[in-house]
């Protein structure tokens, strides 16, 4: 049943693509949530009325994590026990987790660092709101371009054994 | 002495480090003629199904509970600091609390749903779906463990930023636990993937 081109051991590398995207999407985005959350919190208490408008870079850390569970879903989606499961798949699946891991932790690192001066900056002067939201946009695009590189690579997984 | 030292503390000195004597290793078996000695599919192979099984199951609560943990007591630091001089925020806070002891829940349900799944494999031959279970098994205990890690530490620290900025305003507290909130979705997407990833494995001793 296992071939050179299918062996036993393939599966390894599918599951390491599939958690190595959500792991590496949690860590920024997580580190996006933290950076920008505290400085909110620190803003929200000379300016209460602006917390809400505030929110957004913590919702935009929250997507680049939603990234990353598209692309777990969709990997973990193609394997199954009895199915033939090929090596390339294998490699092919490691390579969009880690497209997408690799580009959503970016893009949470650069959302939370902008996330913190935006928030503070907004506190004090209105006008800042577009410019911090422009760049929040900019940032998250960037785990979007780790996204649509996993999804290309995940369509040119093949399991001839 | 020094050298050592530095390596211990510094990361990057000790990627480069190990990642420099496995190139040579391998260089040097490759010049060899020795090229097919160094084989990374035999090693996934070699080790077996059991000890992927069990280790991420470990991996999947110890970790878990590693997140859990750092979040409580950044939270915890922080409305005894304040509670000192404000001791309304010591009740209400401790939702915070109970958002990071959230993430200690998901590891342990995944780590009993986990053990579910091993057994005793009676003629000792391991099949393609042992392996195919233990290798999820090992994935979806990593995922789940390092994301609730990720996921203590925002509830935590976003946590700790609740209670400073209820005791200086009672009424910022919903507003800012909402951040917390939106951290904790984190660690729940960690374990849609682990139990997704282990939903089609078999059970060992099947």
């Amino acid at each position: 049943m296992a071939s050179a081109t299918c062996p036993v051991y393939a599966h390894f590398f599918g599951f390491a693509g599939s958690s190595l995207a959500m792991i590496l999407t949690s860590a920024g985005a997580a580190y996006g949530t933290t950076k920008a959350g505290v400085s909110i919190a620190m803003a929200g208490t000379f300016r209460p009325d602006l917390i809400m408008k505030s929110l957004i870079p913590v919702v935009m850390a929250g997507i680049v994590a939603v990234y990353g569970l598209v692309i777990s879903v969709v990997i973990s989606g193609n394997m199954a026990p009895s199915t033939p499961y090929s090596l390339f798949s294998g490699f092919v699946h490691l390579g969009a987790g880690l497209s997408v891991g690799m580009a959503g932790m970016a893009a949470g690192y650069a959302i939370g660092i902008v996330g913190d001066a935006g928030v503070k900056g907004f506190a004090n002067s209105s006008k800042l709101f577009v410019g911090m939201v422009l760049m929040l946009i900019f940032a998250e695009v960037l785990g979007l371009y780790g996204l649509i590189v996993a999804l290309i690579l995940n369509t040119k997984a093949t399991n001839e054994c | 002495m020094q050298y050592y030292k530095s390596l211990a503390t510094n990361p990057a000195a000790l990627l480069s480090y190990t990642s420099a004597v496995v190139t040579v290793i391998a260089l040097y078996l490759l010049f060899t003629g020795y090229g097919e000695a160094f084989n990374v599919g035999y090693y996934l192979l070699a080790i077996s199904p059991y000890m992927w099984a069990s280790i991420g199951i470990g991996l999947a609560i110890g970790l878990s509970v590693v997140g859990a943990a750092w979040g409580i007591f950044a939270v915890g630091v922080s409305i005894l600091g304040a509670g000192v001089r404000v001791p309304r925020i010591t009740t209400k806070n401790l939702v915070s609390i109970i958002f990071c002891e959230a993430v200690a829940i998901y590891g342990i349900i995944v780590a009993i749903v986990f053990s579910a799944k091993l057994g005793n494999v009676s003629p000792l031959t391991f099949t393609a779906s042992h392996y195919y279970t233990g290798y999820s098994l090992f994935w979806s205990g990593l995922t789940v463990g390092l994301c609730n890690i990720a996921c203590g530490l925002t509830v935590g620290l976003t946590g700790s930023s609740t209670a400073l900025a209820d005791a200086h305003d009672a009424a910022l507290f919903v507003k800012v636990l909402v951040i917390g909130i939106f951290g904790s979705v984190i660690g729940m997407f960690g374990l849609i993937v682990a139990l997704l990833q282990t939903g089609k494995a078999a059970e060992f001793g099947a």
